[in-house]
């Protein structure tokens, strides 16, 4: 076989296994809608003999459900903010230093990034239960923090590295002092990174089940946490409803992150294309 | 001008993370240390200290959770780039920009969607009680095997590392200059044996990396083998949780959770130090 034959075979090859991509990342997500609008009480075969809104009309008027809902959505605007302020100050502290181990220190402040979240959670499931910790949503938004603040100081940090130091100097020279330099020059030119940053971590917030699982007690619970119980407990399709819930304010983020900051921008992009 | 940062800037961040972090990491590790009586919850105060949390571990019984996680993460992360590679190159080189930025919103949002839509879509579609589920069983799959849990899971993990590696390789292989690939074929070369000469190695970078996120999110997966997995197919996170859940046996969570820890710095310093090395080359 000649070599434009194996490239024409691998070209057909490539191309079957980026539809099989498609159709298997899609398939999961259409049935569930699907079966989301089922009228049927059961668990029957697709497609539903008719559609209609009940599973939908269920979830908003479960008050497990929204009472998780709730608690999820407090404690994303909190943890999220209070991630905000700490990447903020931490950013730019690390932008603005020169020292040996810098790199180190940044690690540092990535690292609960990699690090299991269920050993972040079970870790501070023992420390604060043994500084007496109880309130459940304390607790948790201990946890939502610790998951939160890296992304915060890893988007800020991106965005500042990018500015030029001539652009601070500037300011300074005609006569800014550090604080002017820095809410007139490095936080707009970092805005968009800060807001990529809040994105990032408000959507894991959102939907973290690993550290929320240790912390949550029966009283403060968070809407992922509130699902997977009722998940395992019976197989309702008012989960369907609310996973479509949850997708739509997944498109409306990452509309929010297109239309604020640019998808090519927040995930990065080459040069070449 | 560099020098002068007040480091009382350090201070909100490094609080957070010394109250937060290091002190509960720490304490972590000391309770993974500590006696533990069975039938109570947690150690004791004044426990005495020993090795046993660990020297139950190294018998079969984990070792088995230990190389089930390890084999259904390894699969998940290179099917993820075989599958990812021939979709980030289409997008890169083949769509308009119009096209491309849709297929970008497309891969972004699927990487966002979240973990629990993803696990309960493919279990409500694939599941032994979903309409695939019934097919598979026509065709003498049995849908509550373990060997098809386990490439449920994997099917799970790979819903969020396609997506992931996809976006990883695209910048990759955007920052690969084309025209090193046309003058490999000017000079004779067949269109695959000039990728696999030119295009790859430049996007060894990038392979890596994918390779990197795909493996330590999936050692640390715990929602996906939770809900897919069915108690039947279990990963270390998991365990974890029922030390804490079940029996209460804090110690021996937490040696597992210094064993897990451990594996998920050594496979992000072993794997970043290759990607740095295929920089500097």
């Amino acid at each position: 076989m000649s070599g434009r034959n194996i490239d024409d075979l691998l070209r057909f090859l490539c191309k079957f296994i980026n539809i099989a991509v498609v159709v298997f990342l899609m398939t999961p997500i259409v049935v569930t809608a699907i079966m989301s609008l089922d009228s049927r009480s059961y668990l029957g075969p697709l497609p539903p003999p008719s559609l209609s809104l009940r599973w939908f009309k269920a979830f908003f008027s479960d008050s497990y459900f929204l009472s998780g809902l709730a608690t999820s959505l407090k404690l994303a605007v909190l943890s999220v903010s209070i991630s905000l302020l700490a990447g903020l100050t931490t950013a730019y502290a690390l932008d603005r230093s020169r020292f040996r181990g810098k790199d180190a220190l940044v690690s540092f402040f990535l690292s609960p990034l990699v690090v299991p979240p269920v050993v972040i959670g079970f870790a501070l499931l023992l420390f604060l239960s043994k500084m007496g910790l109880i309130n459940g949503f304390a607790r948790l938004l201990c946890g939502h923090i610790i998951i939160t603040v890296p992304y915060a100081i890893r988007a800020t940090l991106a965005a500042m590295s990018e500015i030029e130091d001539t652009y601070t100097e500037a300011a300074l020279i005609l006569g800014a002092n550090e604080r002017q330099a820095f809410w007139s020059v490095t936080f707009p030119l970092a805005r968009a990174g800060i807001v990529s940053g809040g994105i990032f971590a408000f959507a894991v917030s959102m939907d973290d089940v690993a550290v929320s699982i240790m912390l949550t007690d029966a009283k403060t619970y968070t809407l992922p946490i509130a699902l997977i119980s009722s998940m395992r407990a019976n197989f309702d399709l008012s989960i369907a409803a609310a996973s479509m819930v949850l997708m739509g304010s997944t498109v409306i983020l990452i509309i929010l992150l297109e239309k604020l900051v640019g998808l090519n921008r927040a995930m990065g992009q080459g040069g070449f294309r | 001008m560099k020098q002068n940062t007040p480091s009382a800037l350090y201070l909100p961040g490094g609080l957070l993370f010394l109250g937060l972090f290091v002190l509960p990491m720490a304490g972590l590790f000391i309770e993974s240390l500590r006696f533990y009586e069975p039938g109570s919850i947690g150690s004791a105060a004044d426990a005495p200290f020993t090795l046993d949390n660990y020297a139950e571990l190294l018998k079969a019984s984990f070792a088995g959770f230990l190389w089930q996680t390890v084999k259904v993460s390894l699969l998940a992360s290179v099917v993820g780039i075989i599958l990812a590679f021939p979709m980030a190159y289409w997008i890169a080189r083949r769509l308009s920009p119009q096209w491309r930025s849709l297929a970008l919103g497309f891969f972004v949002t699927l990487m966002f969607l979240s973990v629990l839509v993803r696990t309960y879509a493919l279990e409500l579609t694939f599941g032994a009680t979903g309409p695939f589920g019934s097919i598979l069983r026509e065709i003498g799959i049995a849908t509550n095997g373990r060997g098809y849990i386990q490439v449920l899971v994997a099917a799970g993990l790979l819903h969020y590392i396609i997506p992931m590696s996809t976006l990883t390789l695209l910048g990759t292989i955007q920052s690969v200059d084309p025209r090193l690939n046309e003058a490999a074929q000017v000079l004779g070369a067949p269109n695959w044996k000039a990728h696999l000469s030119v295009t790859m190695p430049l996007c060894m970078r990038g392979v890596l990396a994918s390779f990197l996120f795909g493996f330590t999110f999936s050692i640390s997966a715990f929602v996906i083998p939770m809900i897919l997995g069915k108690g039947r197919v279990l990963f270390i996170s998991n365990l974890i949780y029922t030390r804490f859940s079940e029996i209460a046996n804090y110690p021996s969570g937490a040696a597992i959770s210094v064993v897990l820890f451990a594996l998920a710095m050594l496979i992000v310093y072993v794997l970043t130090r290759l990607v740095n090395r295929s920089i500097q080359q």
